[in-house]
Order: structure tokens, then C-alpha cells, then sequence
């Protein structure tokens, strides 16, 4: 056997959701109808608030909850009834579920254990992947003598050691500390360009979803808010719901009214031209707001916090809450109202009532540009 | 915590004087006649040193009983833990009615040996008890009044019956406490059912198993003086005078308050052995971490 830390396979898998439901009864619909579709190798990251069903999804992938309805296909196989040792999966969970009475080897030869593989290979194999994760030191120890970040480690070697073809994350690093959890991020990523499983991640950190995805799935009550790449759910959020989810801070959303020409806020204000009426939620990321004397939106600042790399304004605008992220290095006038300019093709408008994006709505959308600018 | 001086003693004072009334009095009393020739009425005694040890040692009878309780011990404590640990794994795989079955189970416990004894008695009566349509088919195959095999066998399964409830309980909340995440992380590294039992289920629950083989193998031995008097009376021909009952037969029957008092004490000193070399020997490789 070929060392897995050196070589790159094709083992991964594509998955396939076509109507999967799960409801506990008739008033309980934890997940409605969904259809999604995973491509082989891709790291797609569920990502949604609490008690959206995201970990529900993820264990019905893995065979841990039966499915209410709907099918389930990995690699074109029906795979909704299996047992989940049938299924190929592997898992890493949020509080590592490492077996206490074992040593860190033998948690990570359990399922080359109960495969029946021979001693002689289970070895090598758990040498290998010691070697990869920085665990080959520890080989002896119990879960009890690890440090957090050492029993994720060996959580995940114990989940790749077997090469399955999809490998599942339920909130892996939650339960660590912030800076182990970005060393465990970048380690994730590397290891998921190295062995390639279709990998599936459910969390609930935006931040988590934004640097490992390839794609990312918002869940919102069970439904799909939105499916696509980082990039595109900052720039193109399709709901409210997916704006003020993404972006640290988030995005603002105003409640506007729009008379056929201009959209105003409720205190009389013009924002932007549009030729809609009725009533919208406009949407503007902090860090896209311009500040300076020319602006014609007025805004009172609360208060102020200063981030050394940038600041963030607390400011109200016709008594709704207003961000405002400022650039590096520019010094604002706090004391006086601010003057304020919201660059259209920044702006983002949603539907009043769904709070569905309205597309195009101010001609060209925003550009990639903003979150460079940003950071 | 109190400021007042006697009230703690006064609290726990009830509880004392129990426990040295009825155990460190007769604890004593037993030990100091072990070394005495004691009248079987009362009035004057006579110390002779290690005398009664030497004659109770040298009884075959001795030795029989003793024999006796260590098969009694090994059986009805092991069936005592592992057929309530088969009904634990059932009711923490199916947790449908687990909780009224919970609550039911536990009830037995509060039923007093003597008790179990009658029930027993008349259940594993030949003529008409549950083993007597067996008996019409092979006439004379079983027979607690004449086999003492067949005797020993009513011994055995009263003592487990009544020993359900409480290793059950035990046993139970030792299987609930093992994190859900833990069977679902076996599951998925392939693992069955009755694999995850033995490779994940039994070696999380050791602490619980260790206690209830602890308090079985310990209880075994003096408990089922109950169910001996009530069931067998030690019959028949003697093939279940376990070490407890020939004490009582001994001291109360023959009057050999010295004899009894000597058994008495080497009993209570296997025992204090058995149990301090189970934790000396057992406890030690627990791992309580989880």
C-alpha cells in the first residue's frame, strides 16, 4: 500500500438528494422536500443557525436518522435504507465521540478492525496517517491525555484512515478554542486539496464556510436559502436571510418604500433611484458605505468601535441601525452628523414582503472588488 | 456549617446506636466468643484459646458448607449480574417503554427475602408449581424436596430474581450515560449491533459492573439465609446448608453458641477478604474516565 499522506486519489464520491424529508410528526417538519446535488471531490459546507436541520441532513447522508421520504444516491446508488457501514461514509463529530477504553491507535484502526483487516496492515496504515496529522508520538496515549486539539486530529485520522469516498463534518471545531480552531482550519483545507473525499461540513460560522467551501449550502428551517460558491453568496446574497448571515458585520438591511422614482427611508430621505413602488428592504455592506462631506444621507452616530485594522460606526438613520466599517486609516468626525454616500452598484434590493433578491435591480450588480477593498 | 456543638451528633446519633446495637455489638460479641467455651444457657465461660477454631476447622461438615456457599456465590452472583445486564441492553436499545418498565422492574426490590422464599417455594413446587407439567411428562425429574441438585437450582434462581431490580438499575443508567455520539461514531466504523456491545457498550459500563459483581459476591453469601429457611431449610440432606445457614442451625438448633460464633467470624473474614481483594485486584484496571 502506497503511503495516503503522499498521494492523491480518486476515491471521492458524488452525492445526490432528490426530495428528502424528515418529519418527527405532522406539525414537526424538520426538513421539507430537498433536492440537492454534491459533485465528486467538492467540499460543500452546510451552513445555517441553529435548529435550521443541518446536522438532521448530514446524519441522514451518513444513515445515523432514517429519511421520512426521498432518496438519497452516493455514487448513483440508492443508499436511503442502508446500514450506515454500507454507506461509505466517515465522520468526524463535533465532540469527537473518540472511544475512551482505547488508545489513539487503536480508535484509529477500529473500523480496519471490524473490517478484518489484517494487524500487519492496520499498522502501517494507522503509522501513516499518525504521520500526516502529527499524532505519531501520541500513538499509545488515551483520548483522557489529549489536548482538545489532539483528539480532533485523531477524530479525523480515525475518519480518513479507512479512504472513504465521502467524508461528513458535524461542527468539527466548535469545541475549540479560536485560535486552534483557524490552525485546524487551514489544516482541514490542506488535507481535503490532499485526499480529495467529497466532504461534507455542517456549521454554523460563517467564517468556517467562507474559507474552506468550495460551495456553500444555507439552510434556513430546513429549506435551501441559497447553494453556491463563497463568492457568490457574499457578493449576490439571494435573501435577506442569507445577507445578514454572511459578513462580519453583517449586512445592513433598511426598510425603504420606493414612490416610482427614488426609494426613501421612513424619515423622507432619499437613498437611491429605482423605479419600483411598494415597499423593499434595501441592503448595503458596512464596508461598502462611503463617508465624506458630499454624501446626501444623513446619519447620527451611537457609537464607535475601534478594530485597529478598521473601525465599525454605530450610527441610526431614520431610526433604523445603521454599520458603517471604515477604511484603514481615515479619520471621521465623530461629534457631527455624518454625510453619506451609498455607491449604487453596492446596493442590493430584496423583495418586501419574501425578502427574495430582486436581480439587477440597480444594473450592474456589485462586483467582486468590494471584499477586496475591504480587507 | 452548624454552629452548634452537639446538634450534628444528636443528628446522626438514631443511626448510630442502629448500627452498633445490631453490628458492632454482635461484630464483637462473635469474635470475643470464638475464643471461649461459652455455656449454651448462659453463666459462666471459659477461655480456650484457639480450641474452637481447631474443632471447627476440622469438620467435613465445615467444609462442605463452606464449599457450598463458593458455588452458591460463583452461580447465582454471575447469573445475578449478567441476566439483569441482558435485560439493561434490551431496555437501552428499545426506549420505547423503558420508563414504566424502569419503574416496574424496581419494584421486586422492596419484597424481603422471607418473601421470595414463599413465592419461590410454591413455584418450583413438583406437583404443582411451573415445573409440573414437565414432571407429568418425565415423572420424577424434578424434585427440590429429595434432589438437592434440583434444590440448589430454586436457591440459585430466587437469589437472581430478587437481585434484578437493583443491578438492572444500576446497570441501566450506566448504558444511558455512554454518549449517544459514541455508538453513532461505532456505527459508522461498521460495527453492529452486538459488536458495539462488546467493543464499546460493556467496557464503558466496567465501573457499574464492577460495583454490582462487588455488592452480588458479597451479598450472595449472607442474603440468602431468607430464602434457604423459607425454601429448603437447608435440605435436603444438607445439600443446601450453605455457611450461613449451618451458623444459625449450629448456634440456635444445637446451642453451639462457640461453634457458631467462630464460623461466624471466619465468615465475616472471607468475606472482608473477598472484597478487599477485589478492589485491590479488579478496581485498580477500572478506567473511570469517559
Amino acid at each position: 500500500m502506497v503511503a495516503i499522506g503522499t498521494t492523491i486519489r480518486d476515491a471521492s464520491a458524488d452525492i445526490e438528494l432528490i426530495g428528502v424529508t424528515k418529519t418527527y410528526d405532522a406539525k414537526n417538519v424538520v426538513i421539507p422536500p430537498l433536492s440537492v446535488a454534491l459533485r465528486p471531490g467538492e467540499f460543500t459546507v452546510i451552513l445555517g443557525p441553529s435548529g435550521c436541520g443541518k446536522s438532521t441532513l448530514l446524519q441522514m447522508i451518513a444513515g445515523l436518522e432514517r429519511v421520512s421520504g426521498g432518496k438519497i444516491l452516493i455514487c448513483d446508488r440508492e443508499v436511503q435504507d442502508l446500514e450506515p457501514k454500507h454507506r461509505g461514509c466517515a465522520m468526524v463529530f463535533q465532540n469527537y465521540a473518540l472511544y475512551p477504553h482505547m488508545t489513539v491507535a487503536e480508535n484509529m484502526a477500529y473500523s480496519l478492525k471490524v473490517a478484518g483487516i489484517p494487524k500487519a496492515e492496520r499498522n502501517e496504515r494507522v503509522a501513516g496517517v499518525a504521520k500526516m496529522l502529527g499524532l505519531s508520538d501520541l500513538l499509545a496515549r488515551k483520548p483522557a491525555q489529549l489536548s482538545g486539539g489532539q483528539r480532533q486530529r485523531v477524530a479525523i485520522g480515525r475518519a480518513i484512515i479507512r479512504e472513504p469516498g465521502v467524508l461528513l463534518f458535524d461542527e468539527p471545531l466548535s469545541n475549540l478554542d479560536a485560535q486552534l480552531r483557524h490552525d485546524m482550519r487551514v489544516e482541514l483545507a490542506d488535507l481535503h486539496r490532499r485526499i480529495g473525499a467529497t466532504s461534507v461540513f455542517v456549521t454554523h460560522d460563517q467564517v468556517e464556510a467562507m474559507t474552506l467551501a468550495d460551495r456553500i449550502l444555507i439552510l434556513n428551517k430546513g429549506r435551501v436559502e441559497q447553494f453556491d460558491t463563497p463568492k457568490a453568496i457574499y457578493h449576490h446574497p439571494a435573501s435577506v436571510f442569507v445577507a445578514k448571515f454572511i459578513g462580519a458585520p453583517p449586512m445592513n438591511i433598511l426598510q425603504v418604500t420606493g414612490d416610482g422614482s427614488v426609494l426613501r427611508l421612513p424619515d423622507g430621505q432619499a437613498v437611491a433611484n429605482y423605479s419600483g413602488k411598494g415597499s423593499f428592504q434595501l441592503g448595503i455592506r458596512p464596508e461598502d458605505i462611503s463617508v465624506n462631506a458630499g454624501g446626501s444621507i444623513k446619519a447620527r452616530i451611537r457609537y464607535r468601535e475601534d478594530l485597529g485594522s478598521h473601525e465599525i460606526l454605530e450610527t441610526e438613520i431614520g431610526c433604523q441601525q445603521l454599520r458603517i466599517a471604515t477604511p484603514f486609516g481615515v479619520e471621521i468626525d465623530t461629534t457631527s452628523v455624518l454625510s453619506l454616500t451609498f455607491p449604487r452598484g453596492r446596493l442590493h434590493l430584496f423583495d418586501g414582503e419574501t425578502g427574495r433578491a430582486i436581480p439587477e435591480a440597480f444594473g450592474t450588480a456589485a462586483t467582486t472588488q468590494s471584499m477586496k477593498e475591504y480587507q | 456549617m452548624f454552629s452548634h456543638r452537639w446538634l450534628p451528633l444528636l443528628l446522626v446519633a438514631p443511626l448510630m446506636l442502629l448500627v452498633v446495637l445490631f453490628f458492632y455489638i454482635p461484630v464483637f460479641q462473635a469474635f470475643y466468643w470464638s475464643f471461649f467455651l461459652e455455656q449454651p444457657f448462659g453463666g459462666g465461660s471459659q477461655f480456650v484459646g484457639l480450641e474452637n477454631f481447631k474443632r471447627v476447622l476440622s469438620d467435613p461438615e465445615f467444609w462442605m458448607a463452606g464449599w457450598r456457599t463458593i458455588v452458591f456465590m460463583l452461580t447465582a452472583s454471575l447469573l445475578a449480574v449478567v441476566v439483569p445486564l441482558m435485560l439493561a441492553i434490551a431496555a437501552d436499545r428499545r426506549i420505547a417503554l423503558s420508563f414504566p418498565a424502569r419503574n416496574i422492574l424496581v419494584w421486586p426490590k422492596g419484597v424481603a427475602g422471607a418473601s421470595i422464599g414463599v413465592v419461590f417455594a410454591f413455584l418450583f413446587n413438583p406437583f404443582v408449581g411451573l415445573m409440573a407439567p414437565f414432571n407429568t411428562l418425565f415423572p420424577g425429574a424434578w424434585n427440590p424436596g429429595i434432589d438437592g441438585t434440583d434444590a440448589f437450582i430454586t436457591l440459585v434462581a430466587a437469589h437472581v430474581w430478587s437481585g434484578i431490580p437493583f443491578n438492572f438499575v444500576i446497570l441501566l443508567a450506566g448504558l444511558r450515560s455512554i454518549p449517544h455520539t459514541l455508538t453513532q461514531a461505532a456505527a459508522i466504523d461498521g460495527a453492529g449491533p452486538w459488536r458495539r456491545i462488546f467493543d464499546v457498550q460493556l467496557p464503558l459500563i466496567m465501573p457499574q459492573l464492577f460495583l454490582t459483581f462487588v455488592l452480588e459476591f458479597t451479598e450472595s453469601i449472607t442474603s440468602v439465609f431468607a430464602l434457604i429457611d423459607t425454601i429448603t431449610k437447608g435440605g435436603p440432606g444438607g445439600s443446601t446448608t450453605l455457611l450461613v445457614y449451618k451458623i444459625y442451625v449450629d448456634g440456635f438448633s444445637g446451642f453451639d453458641l462457640s461453634g457458631a460464633s467462630t464460623q461466624t467470624a471466619i465468615l465475616m473474614v472471607f468475606v472482608l477478604l473477598l472484597a478487599a481483594c477485589q478492589f485491590f485486584y479488579l478496581g485498580r484496571r477500572i478506567n473511570y474516565e469517559r
